[in-house]
């Protein structure tokens, strides 16, 4: 008797969603993603387009082709650099916006209101600002590789400092996003915060060149950590010390994720 | 004394009267100017402030990477030849920016079409978002030209062929940005087209570099760019040294400015898309 009742006849029955809502995280991981990818000319080539104009000015402007930092040639030492820079900011991009945008178009509610924990939240976002900044600094390095002859040396650190640095940068738009109220705020952390520190980060430059007191700076710039590390892979060679470097990026990132949470739980500018 | 009640009486009972405006609607295009004017600098911090520290970030990396101060461009120590093409990038790109993002802000809000029934002319139109453009484009100049002050820059050694460079810069960027304004129906038109168009022909155009440093196919390209004229005809005005030749970039400007006020003013003619 009971198969011939319809949907309306039944009482409803709780949903049991177990530890992990999978279904919802992936969800949401998915519309982050399509978000990104249905404006891939903004998100994805243009931040190709502008890694290869800075290669193409810096090795055109200082005579790049012959000139050498140590035995190496300035290009191969500016490309991971690069690459880097446009993972870092792709990635901080995609989150800080995608929580602006919905929090101005006032949809951020469907998002908070659905059976998702601050936690699965913020995995599912960071999914997101990780997958475009990964993919972005794929795309830039398949690019530059037409035009400067880099070898990499060391799959796992690439791999490492990557995943890691596109995770920080997520996390930090993704604070940056909730913090902010308008898009003036997040130009304004672009513009002030994350450009400038990872052009002064030793892009474009070995930290060795700098006067004693920026050297000294630059060890509490968080982008130099992941710069560094990164070109490790490329080059085999680098200002800092490797280990620090990855222990340095995964306490920033055990920490803002810490926080990251905290703010979703409490609902910091997001409920009221 | 019917004429004096009517004189007299309230604004609501009196016939609807044509409007003169004579030869140009001055206090229509002064309001507009002011519009556009108010919107660019409610947000200085962006259109400013954050051109200014990018040029700053050039200067910084670029004055570290040197190693030989020595070495000179076109005679000039590198900075002082750098110096001057970051002050135009900065003019040219606040003057990009102007009216095509006034125009999709205004698109998106759905308030753009109202361009279809305000007493303006074509003609007013143009000349209110061109002037808004220059203004934008003077003031982030000076600014930047400011700032970068301390780090090698200097006074201009011809200030009235930097004046008509400037002018004429933000003036054509300005134009071009009207018609992409008009052509854009969404932010990403826009962003495509700057990254995709305006980007390379910027960098492309001397800013880093002499032409000569370019290998000989782009050499080409780069003489048929007119922003490369503009660049060098502004670093002509600062330093008193020059890659090209000013009077064929005034000759290019020249050209520029009339046919694209030409193509704008057809633009708001027809109305392209904004009059259905």
């Amino acid at each position: 008797m009971n198969k011939n009742n319809s949907i309306f006849s039944t009482s409803p029955v709780v949903r049991s969603i177990g530890i992990v809502n999978w279904r919802g995280l992936w969800t949401l991981y998915l519309a982050e993603v399509k978000r990104f990818y249905k404006m891939r000319s903004q998100t994805l080539i243009a931040p190709v387009i502008t890694t290869l104009l800075f290669l193409i000015i810096f090795l055109l402007a200082l005579d790049g082709a012959e000139k050498k930092i140590g035995d190496l040639t300035f290009s191969v030492f500016l490309s991971p650099g690069l690459i880097m820079m446009s993972i870092l900011q792709s990635s901080f991009a995609n989150t800080s916006s995608s929580i602006l945008v919905s929090k101005v178009q006032g949809n951020i509610v469907d998002t908070l209101m659905s059976p998702i924990t601050p936690i699965e939240l913020t995995v599912a976002y960071v999914a997101g600002g990780l997958t475009r900044g990964l993919l972005v600094g794929f795309l830039s390095t398949i690019s530059i590789c037409i035009f400067v002859n880099i070898h990499i040396q060391h799959y796992f650190i690439i791999l490492f400092y990557a995943f890691g640095s596109s995770m920080m940068l997520s996390l930090l738009g993704l604070i940056g996003g909730i913090w902010a109220k308008k898009f003036d705020h997040i130009a304004a952390m672009t513009n002030f915060i994350i450009v400038p520190l990872s052009f002064l980060s030793g892009t474009f430059y070995s930290v060795e060149l700098l006067p004693q007191t920026w050297q000294n700076l630059v060890w509490f710039n968080p982008f130099f950590y992941a710069i560094d590390g990164f070109r490790y892979g490329f080059i085999n060679r680098m200002d800092g010390d490797l280990w620090v470097g990855m222990l340095i990026i995964t306490i920033l990132n055990v920490i803002l994720f810490m926080l990251a949470c905290r703010i979703l739980t409490i609902g910091y500018k997001l409920k009221n | 004394m019917s004429e004096e009640r009517k004189i007299n009486c309230p604004i609501w009972q009196k016939h609807p009267q044509t409007r003169n405006y004579g030869l140009i609607n001055v206090l229509g295009l002064f309001t507009f100017y002011i519009r556009e004017i108010r919107r660019s600098f409610k947000i200085w911090g962006i259109t400013l402030v954050a051109p200014a520290i990018r040029a700053l970030l050039f200067v910084t990396v670029f004055s570290l990477i040197i190693e030989d101060s020595a070495k000179l461009v076109l005679g000039l120590p590198f900075l002082n030849f750098l110096i001057p093409g970051l002050i135009v990038v900065a003019i040219l790109e606040r003057a990009f920016e102007s009216a095509a993002f006034s125009m999709v802000y205004d698109k998106s809000e759905g308030i753009f079409d109202d361009l279809a029934i305000v007493p303006l002319s074509p003609f007013e139109l143009v000349v209110a978002y061109a002037g808004s453009s220059i203004t934008a484009g003077i003031s982030v100049g000076a600014v930047v030209w400011l700032v970068l002050l301390p780090f090698g820059g200097q006074i201009p050694a011809l200030p009235f062929t930097l004046a008509y460079f400037v002018i004429s810069g933000s003036l054509i960027l300005g134009l071009f940005s009207q018609i992409v304004g008009l052509f854009a129906p969404k932010w990403d038109y826009l962003i495509s087209i700057q990254v995709f168009v305006f980007l390379p022909f910027v960098f492309f155009s001397g800013v880093f570099f002499t032409i000569d440093q370019l290998p000989q196919v782009i050499q080409y390209f780069t003489w048929a760019n007119p922003i490369f004229y503009i660049v060098d005809g502004v670093r002509y005005g600062i330093t008193g040294v020059t890659d090209g030749e000013p009077l064929i970039g005034v000759f290019v400007t020249l050209i520029c400015i009339f046919v694209l006020s030409a193509i704008c003013h057809r633009l708001f003619r027809i109305g392209y898309r904004y009059r259905f």
